[in-house]
């Protein structure tokens, strides 16, 4: 018996022993993994000079400047100048809707989205609603749901509102730098044919896409940088004969209102910076070059002969740079909860799918999502606010913030809040919440 | 006397935590925590993977106070014995009529503890606690006729009960007859502290224990050899263990299925490939692995999931994912950046397609942990998970 003793708990010392012994289990991270800055950084200039101090002439004083004839722009000079305030709008190329129109970006993405009683729904009124009826009256859009409009039909639609809202136009401009005092913005100084000149405004509003403004009066902001191209159009897609056997088909692009031309998207390289002037005439050449090589190898397949390169866009296609660090920041979670806001002034839509929370949310189930006054609002300069592609947001929402429908809503909240500063003396980050919503519904804003 | 009424009260309260915390809703660490208590899970669980998780402190605490006090589990916290009772109330027959049978749980639970350190844990799916928690798993997510029938252990249980009375937690628990190993040993060793001269003469168990323990031993060996998954791979929690192990240890509590937040983690329910029936398994139809997630890891009380640190999850590999190409819609100039943007990995990039103005996703496999993201994401669904080849 006392052999067996000896053997039992020489086992069980020997067990616990090696329970002791082995380690606990858990898989750590071994690696530590930093994060690398993004390298593109615009290179830093060694040589400078420093230009000469000069008078210039004072253009213009008004009550709201707009700078940028995009999207945002045009709905933000509109809003404004119907609210009464004298109002100028600055665009650096011949035609209004910037990548719209000029981009050849042309369906008009994010107008629906799901309500809380899980309906889809159209969302986007206003000022951008009422662009696209006009464009649907002239037969110049296609689709109910994100329709695709006629470039030209655009640029003429958006003139004329301009025109019929009284705003002053003044195409061919560029502002190159900001008039500020304190932390007020004064004005901006632009650049023309007739010269280097000021225009003086109560408010100013950056509706640059690159944030040009904001950028310039020293405000904070993300740089993203994203993948740029250049979209072209294809005339004579009705001459097409198709089904010619053992043909592989080209990719054509889609329809466009106008029949026989398509459009054809070019999403191009990735992780470009949009505000490198090397970058963008670079890839402005380069993707000519490609666009008008691939054009030849498609004429050149059988049944395609007649196909011809209409145009490519007379903008390049910078789908994000700088996002501005403001008063709020619209995040991920709030498009997706239906986060209501006390200062909302546009609601927009959904065209694409979402990862939240660990589950893929489908472009048709996603919810319609407000957007607060305050992340309009730079946290240090007085009387500027941003509308277009870089107001506040985080980056997991770009897919929604950069495209046409929200810039539509973002430019028609900045031109009413800004006509509303001018009216009540107030500054603009100071005005009633309350009669900012009441003025945006008055000119048909839908705001739940 | 008064302390007795007191335990049937604690057994109460004990057996409804039991219950809410084995339904599936959000309980995150919590799911499931019965699970940990069971000390013939515990150990189990430590003699097949030889190491263990700060959890399993809770199993050897109520090992520890088995030994203060006897059947402690059984007595304070079986959430099992408690229905079995009141079921077994209501029954016809009287418990006499299965005297006969003899109580084979304790020669459960050393069968199974042998094999177990052989690597395989071969009854661990007869304990309560198992048995108790698999039944509520079958109702998260989406259940099929299957799954419930396959999981219906408890039921069948309690009816057992109503036609033998008592019979599971007097003789068949194997978790009751670890505990009565426990109570033979502390009396067997207070014996040999007090050095009674009674203990010469008492009925020794020892050498019957021995001879189950050993082949419980052999049998876990010779079994190790000839239980191989079959070769069609499907996608496990991340930092699963190998699928040979996996398929044994796991003892289908459902505690990852209940915990997962994108709920992505189902029943395992291949005709042939019954090792794994009723094993998680991981399906990206509408969610995918969310990174900085370890859940599912953090409430499996086998070691089946290994536990992990969120930080971690970028090295620990679920598999990979392929691009279908000719439906990618970037390969057809849309508007679609999506694999890329859900990629929290770095794994995707965008890289000319070959094609004149034409980019394409790639996926570079050495980053990929295969979550799923891209998959899910992907509006023409031309994403295809792969899932890790199987020995």
């Amino acid at each position: 018996m006392k052999r067996r003793d000896f053997i039992t708990k020489a086992a069980i010392a020997g067990s616990v022993l090696s329970l002791g012994i082995s380690c606990k289990r858990k898989i750590e991270s071994v690696v530590s993994d930093k994060n690398i800055p993004p390298s593109s950084e615009i290179p830093s200039f060694s040589k400078t000079i420093t230009e000469p101090e000069r008078k210039i002439p004072v253009f213009a004083e008004t009550e709201v400047l707009v700078i940028g004839g995009g999207p945002a722009g045009v709905a933000a000079a509109i809003a404004a100048s119907r609210a009464g305030a004298g109002t100028y709008l600055v665009e650096r190329y011949n035609h209004l809707g910037g990548l719209w129109t000029g981009g050849l970006v042309l369906p008009l993405l994010s107008t629906h989205a799901v309500d809380k009683q899980n309906k889809r729904k159209q969302v986007i009124f206003g000022i951008g609603g009422e662009i696209s009826d006009r464009l649907k009256k002239l037969g110049m859009s296609i689709h109910e749901i994100n329709p695709v409009v006629d470039p030209e039909a655009a640029k003429y639609v958006l003139d004329e509102m301009i025109a019929e809202a009284g705003v002053n136009m003044l195409y061919h401009t560029w502002a190159s730098n900001v008039i500020v005092d304190g932390n007020v913005i004064k004005g901006v100084i632009v650049e023309n044919k007739s010269g280097r000149m000021a225009i003086l405004s109560k408010v100013v509003i950056d509706c640059t896409g690159d944030g040009d403004i904001f950028y310039l009066a020293g405000e904070k902001y993300d740089m993203m940088n994203y993948h740029i191209g250049l979209v072209h159009r294809l005339g004579n897609i009705d001459r097409i004969k198709p089904d010619r056997a053992g043909v592989k088909k080209p990719d054509i692009g889609d329809p466009t209102p106008i029949p026989g031309v398509n459009w054809v998207n070019m999403n191009g390289k990735n992780d470009q910076n949009g505000t490198d002037i090397r970058t963008l005439s670079a890839l402005q050449m380069e993707y000519r070059r490609e666009i008008w090589e691939k054009v030849q190898q498609i004429k050149n397949t059988p049944g395609y002969e007649e196909v011809f390169l209409l145009d490519t866009a007379s903008q390049l296609g910078v789908r994000m740079s700088r996002i501005l660090d403001g008063e709020y920041k619209l995040t991920l979670e709030d498009t997706m909860t239906f986060k209501s806001f006390k200062d909302v002034i546009g609601i927009s839509g959904a065209w694409t799918t979402m990862l939240y929370k660990g589950l893929a949310v489908k472009s048709d189930k996603r919810p319609l999502w407000q957007i607060p006054y305050r992340s309009l609002i730079p946290k240090k300069t007085d009387n500027l606010l941003v509308a277009g592609r870089c107001f506040c947001f985080e980056r997991e929402l770009v897919e929604d913030t950069r495209i046409i429908g929200t810039c539509l809503v973002t430019g028609h909240g900045a031109g009413a809040a800004a006509a509303l500063a001018v009216k009540e003396r107030e500054l603009a980050r100071n005005i009633n919440a309350g009669n900012l919503k009441r003025l945006l519904v008055e000119q048909g804003a839908w705001l739940g | 006397m008064r302390f007795r009424f007191k335990s049937k009260e604690i057994r109460t309260l004990a057996t409804i935590t039991a219950a809410v915390l084995a339904i599936p809703a959000g309980w995150k660490s919590l799911t499931g925590f019965f699970t940990w208590m069971s000390p013939f899970i515990m150990l189990n669980s430590v003699f097949v993977l030889k190491s263990f998780v700060l959890l399993n402190l809770a199993g050897i605490l109520i090992l520890l106070l088995v030994f203060i006090k006897d059947r402690f589990f059984c007595r304070y916290l079986c959430p099992v014995g408690w229905c079995c009772d009141k079921i077994s109330g209501m029954s016809p027959r009287q418990a006499s009529t299965h005297k006969k049978i003899p109580p084979l749980g304790k020669w459960l639970a050393l069968l199974s503890l042998g094999a177990s350190a052989a690597g395989i844990p071969l009854l661990i799916l007869l304990d309560p606690m198992s048995v108790f928690h698999s039944f509520f798993s079958a109702f998260s997510g989406n259940p099929g006729f299957m799954t419930i029938v396959s999981l219906a252990g408890f039921p069948v249980l309690l009816l057992v009960n109503i036609m033998f009375p008592d019979i599971w937690c007097s003789k068949l628990c194997p978790l009751g007859g670890l505990q009565k190993i426990a109570m033979e040993i502390k009396s067997g060793l207070s014996a040999f502290i007090i050095k009674k001269q009674r203990a010469e003469n008492q009925y020794s168990p020892a050498r019957r224990y021995f001879l189950t323990t050993g082949i419980g031993l052999i049998g876990g060996l010779a079994l190790t050899k000839l239980v191989k998954p079959s070769g069609s791979g499907y996608f496990r929690p991340p930092a699963s263990i190998s699928p040979e192990i996996f398929n044994t240890l796991c003892i289908r509590c459902g505690n990852c299925i209940k915990a997962c937040p994108s709920k992505i983690i189902t029943h395992h329910s291949d005709p042939f490939d019954l090792l794994s029936w009723m094993t998680p398994e991981v399906n990206f139809n509408s969610g995918y692995c969310l990174e900085m997630c370890n859940l599912c890891s953090r409430v499996c009380p086998s070691g089946s999931i290994t536990l992990f640190s969120p930080e971690a999850k970028k090295h620990i590999f679920m598999g990979s994912a392929e691009i279908i190409y000719p439906d990618c819609l970037l390969a057809k100039n849309s508007e679609c950046d999506r694999c890329k943007a859900a990629c929290r990995y770095d794994s995707i990039t965008i890289e000319p397609s070959g094609e004149l103005i034409q980019m394409k996703p790639v996926i570079k496999s050495e980053k990929c942990v295969g979550c799923g993201a891209c998959a899910v994401i992907c509006p023409a669904r031309t994403i295809k998970m792969i899932p890790p080849d199987q020995g």
